[in-house]
C-alpha cells in the first residue's frame, strides 16, 4: 500500500470529505425518484416474469421469462437490497426503503447480511484473518494465507460458489473455517441456522414450491425458469462481487497494518483494496453501481448512482496522493480475478517461478 | 369456512413470503402510485377536494381519505404524511371540521397556518393543491367534547381555534344542551380564521357566547385577564378547554387556579411550534429508549449509542464511527446533534444513526 505520513493521512481525509459533504448537501428530489424508479423497474420485471413463466413451454416466452425474473432479482439485489440497506436512503424517511427494516429477495437474511457485509466487510476490507469476504473462506488469494494442498483443486471451490452464490453468501456468517478450527462451536452458530432456515426456506418455498404448484400443470416448466432465473443473478453478483476486491492490483492488508488506524489511513485502504470497472450506464446499474467499488467503499452510504458522479473527483484526489485508481473494463478486470484465483492455487514457488518466466524482460 | 381473521392472517404470511416486505400490500405501492395514488397501501391516502383561504396565512383543506378510513371525533388530530424534496415527513394537525361532515360527504377539513420556516406548513401552503393526495394516519387524542353536556368554556389562540371549530359545530348541530363560551385571541382582527363561520354559528347556537380578541390591535398588547373569566357565568362548574400558543396556555393554567378550577377539569392540547434549535453549547439530557423502557441521564457529548450501552442495553452496533448505519434506529421525539456534521435535527420522528447523534435535551428512541 501506497505509504502516506499523518498529515498526508489527515488530508486525504479533509478531499474525500468535502466530496461527501457536497453530495449529501445535495441529496434529495433527484435521488428519492431514481430509486423509486428503480423500484417501478423492478415490480415491472417480477410481475412480468412470473405471469410469462407459465406460458414458457413457448421456447422464446420461456427465455423472455427467465431473463425478466433473473434481471428483477439482479436489480434488487444489486441496486436495490444492497444499497438501500447501506443506509444510502435512510434519509428519506420511507419505512420501505429503511436500512434497518429492509428484507431482500436472497437467502441470506437482511439482518445477516447487515452484520457480515456492512459491518465486517466494510469496516475491515481486506483486511486477511478480519475480512471474512477475501475468498470467502473457500479461495486463497494473496500469500498471507499459506498454502494447502487442497487449494491446488480451487477452482471447483470457484465455480460451486459463484452458481450457488445465494446459498453461500446465505451461510457465509455460520464461520465453517472457525468451527473446523473449535474456535466456536455448533450451538453457538444455532440462533444463525433457525434464522438461515426461516429466510432460505421462505426463498425456496416461494421459487421452487409456491409459484410451481400455483401452475401445476407446468409445474415443471415454471420451476426450471425460477431456478433458471436465480442462476442468473447468481452468476452475475458474484461476478461483480469478485471483480471489487480480487483483481490484480486491490491490496490486502494486516491486522498490524491497521492497528488502532485513523479515519484516513480507512480512506487509504478503501482506496488501495478495491477495483473499479467500466462500461454503459445499464452494465452500472445492473452492478448496483458495485462497478464504482472504489467509490461505494469510501461513500457507502451515499446513494449509489451518484458514484459515477463523483468518480472524476475521487480520482482526483487519487492523483493528488499519487494512490493508484484500480480500473479497467470488465473483461478485463474479470480476466485478472480468474488469473488470481488460479495463480494462488499454486504453491509460492511454482507461482513465483510462473511469475518471473512471464515478466517482461529488463532492459 | 375460515373466519375472515384468519384468512386475513393467512394472506399476511403468503404476501411477506413472496414480496419479503412487512408490509406486504405496499409491495406494489411504487405502481400504484403512478396509476393512482388513492390505490397507496402503505397509509390512508386522502386527496385534496378543495383549497380555501382563511386569512393571509392560513389555509384550509379539504380532505377525501380512501374508504378504509375509520373516522374521528371531534377535537381530535392526525398525523399527515407527504413527500418534501425527496424526504417523507409526518406532522400533526387538529381536524377542523365536524365528524357530521365526514359520515355524510366522507370529507375532512384541515385548517393549518404557514409557520415561519415550517417546512411542512409552507410545503402545504405553496405547493398543496386540489387533486393533489397526501397521507393520512388514524384520528387520535382524548380532546373531546365532555358526555353527558356539561358547560364548557374554550380558550383558544390563534390557530388553536381548530379542534375547537370541529366541537362547535358538532356541539351545534346535535344542540348540545349546555352553556358554551369561547374566548378566541387573534394577534389582529386580519388573523381571526373562519370568522364568518363562528359568527353564524352564534347566531344560530344560543347556547354559544363568543367573544374575540385582538391582542395586537392597541399599542399595549391585550392578553387574556382574570377580568374575562370573571365575566363568565358559572366558570367554577365549567370543563376548560385550551389550545394555543404556550404563553396564552401558560396565562390561563394560572388565572384558573386562582379561581380554584381543577386540574381535572382543564383538557389542553399544544400548538406551539418547535422552539428554533440551539447551534453548539448544551448536550446531554434526558434519553428515552421506549422498546426497552428504559431512562437515564446523560451528560458532555456522549452519544446515543455510548447512552444506551451505559444504560445496560445492547442496541445493534457496528463500525462505531457513523459508517455503517448498522445502529440506525428510529427518533421519536427531540433533537440530537449529528456528531460528524454538527448538524442538528428536527424534533420529529426520523431514522438516526446511534453512534454519532448526541441529544440535545429530552430525547426518545426505538431501542
Amino acid at each position: 500500500m501506497k505509504k502516506l505520513n499523518e498529515t498526508q493521512l489527515q488530508e486525504l481525509e479533509q478531499d474525500l470529505d468535502a466530496i461527501r459533504d457536497d453530495v449529501l448537501a445535495d441529496l434529495g428530489e433527484r435521488d428519492a425518484q431514481y430509486i423509486r424508479r428503480m423500484v417501478r423497474l423492478h415490480r415491472t420485471l417480477e410481475i412480468g416474469g412470473r405471469v410469462l413463466m407459465p406460458f414458457g413451454f413457448i421456447p422464446p416466452v420461456f427465455v423472455a421469462a427467465t431473463a425478466s425474473l433473473g434481471v428483477a432479482k439482479i436489480l434488487e439485489n444489486m441496486e436495490i437490497g444492497h444499497n438501500v440497506m447501506h443506509g444510502q436512503y435512510d434519509w428519506m424517511n420511507d419505512p420501505n426503503l429503511h436500512s434497518q427494516t429492509y428484507e431482500w429477495d436472497t437467502v441470506c437474511s437482511g439482518d445477516s447480511w447487515r452484520r457480515t457485509h456492512n459491518y465486517e466487510h466494510h469496516t475491515y476490507t481486506n483486511i486477511i484473518g478480519k475480512d471474512r469476504d477475501y475468498g470467502y473462506a473457500v479461495l486463497r488469494l494473496s500469500d498471507d494465507e499459506k498454502w494447502k494442498p487442497w487449494h491446488a483443486l480451487q477452482f471447483i471451490n470457484y465455480v460451486l460458489l459463484t452458481v450457488l452464490f445465494q446459498w453461500g453468501v446465505g451461510l457465509h456468517e455460520l464461520e465453517t473455517e472457525k468451527l473446523h478450527r473449535r474456535e466456536i462451536r455448533w450451538r453457538d452458530k444455532l440462533p444463525f441456522l433457525k434464522e438461515f432456515a426461516r429466510k432460505g426456506g421462505r426463498q425456496a418455498f416461494k421459487d421452487y414450491v409456491f409459484f410451481p404448484l400455483l401452475t401445476l400443470p407446468v409445474a415443471p416448466i415454471v420451476l426450471a425458469g425460477n431456478i433458471s432465473a436465480n442462476l442468473i443473478r447468481n452468476l452475475w453478483s458474484s461476478t461483480v462481487i469478485f471483480c471489487g476486491h480480487f483483481t490484480q492490483d486491490a491490496e490486502t492488508f494486516t491486522e498490524e497494518e491497521c492497528e488502532g488506524e485513523s479515519k484516513g489511513h480507512w480512506y487509504l485502504r478503501q482506496l488501495s483494496g478495491s477495483s473499479n470497472f467500466t462500461g454503459g450506464r445499464w452494465l452500472h446499474i445492473l452492478s448496483g453501481h458495485l462497478s464504482y467499488q472504489i467509490e461505494h467503499h469510501v461513500f457507502p452510504d451515499l446513494p449509489a448512482h451518484r458514484y459515477p458522479e463523483i468518480s472524476e473527483r475521487v480520482q482526483a484526489v487519487c492523483r493528488k496522493h499519487g494512490i493508484h485508481y484500480n480500473t479497467g473494463s470488465f473483461f478485463k478486470q474479470y480476466g485478472t480475478v480468474l488469473k488470481r484465483i488460479g495463480q494462488y492455487s499454486l504453491p509460492d514457488r511454482m507461482r513465483l517461478r510462473l511469475e518471473r518466466a512471464n515478466a517482461p524482460q529488463a532492459i | 369456512m375460515l373466519s375472515s381473521n384468519t384468512r386475513t392472517k393467512a394472506l399476511h404470511w403468503l404476501g411477506k413470503q413472496l414480496s419479503n416486505q412487512n408490509n406486504p400490500a405496499s409491495w406494489l405501492d411504487p405502481l400504484l402510485s403512478e396509476i393512482n395514488p388513492m390505490l397507496v397501501q402503505a397509509y390512508t391516502p386522502a386527496r385534496v377536494q378543495q383549497v380555501i383561504r382563511e386569512t393571509e396565512d392560513t389555509k384550509t383543506f379539504v380532505l377525501k381519505p380512501a374508504g378504509r378510513w375509520q373516522g374521528f371525533e371531534a377535537g381530535q388530530h392526525v398525523n399527515i404524511c407527504t413527500d418534501v424534496e425527496g424526504v417523507r415527513r409526518t406532522r400533526t394537525f387538529s381536524l377542523s371540521s365536524s365528524p357530521r361532515l365526514w359520515k355524510a360527504q366522507g370529507e375532512i377539513t384541515l385548517t393549518i397556518k404557514r409557520l415561519p420556516g415550517g417546512l411542512v406548513t409552507n410545503w402545504m401552503h405553496d405547493h398543496l393543491e386540489t387533486g393533489d393526495v397526501i397521507g393520512l394516519g388514524e384520528a387520535f387524542g382524548d380532546f373531546l367534547i365532555p358526555e353527558p353536556a356539561r358547560p364548557v368554556l374554550y380558550i383558544a389562540g390563534g390557530s388553536g381555534i381548530t379542534p375547537v371549530l370541529s366541537q362547535l359545530e358538532t356541539m351545534a348541530a346535535r344542540d348540545y344542551n349546555a352553556p358554551v363560551t369561547l374566548l378566541y385571541f387573534v394577534r389582529t382582527e386580519n388573523d381571526v380564521i373562519a370568522g364568518e363561520k363562528l359568527r353564524a354559528l352564534a347566531a344560530r347556537y344560543p347556547a354559544l357566547t363568543l367573544t374575540i380578541i385582538a391582542t395586537h390591535e392597541t399599542p399595549d398588547p391585550r392578553f387574556l385577564t382574570g377580568s374575562d373569566l370573571d365575566g363568565i357565568p358559572g366558570l367554577k362548574g365549567r370543563q376548560v378547554y385550551l389550545c394555543g400558543p404556550k404563553g396564552l396556555m401558560d396565562l390561563a393554567n394560572n388565572l384558573l387556579s386562582e379561581r380554584g378550577i381543577r386540574e381535572d377539569q382543564i383538557h389542553s392540547t399544544f400548538f406551539a411550534p418547535p422552539a428554533p434549535a440551539r447551534l453548539e453549547g448544551d448536550t446531554g439530557g434526558n434519553v428515552t429508549f421506549t422498546n426497552s423502557d428504559v431512562q437515564v441521564s446523560s451528560e458532555g457529548d456522549a452519544n446515543l449509542l455510548e447512552i444506551a450501552e451505559a444504560a445496560g442495553l445492547t442496541p445493534q452496533y457496528g463500525c462505531r464511527m457513523g459508517i455503517c448505519h448498522q445502529c440506525s434506529c428510529r427518533k421519536t421525539s427531540g433533537t440530537v446533534i449529528n456528531r460528524l456534521t454538527g448538524e442538528v435535527s428536527g424534533p420529529g420522528e426520523e431514522n438516526v444513526q446511534l453512534c454519532i447523534s448526541v441529544p440535545q435535551g429530552p430525547v426518545s428512541v426505538d431501542v
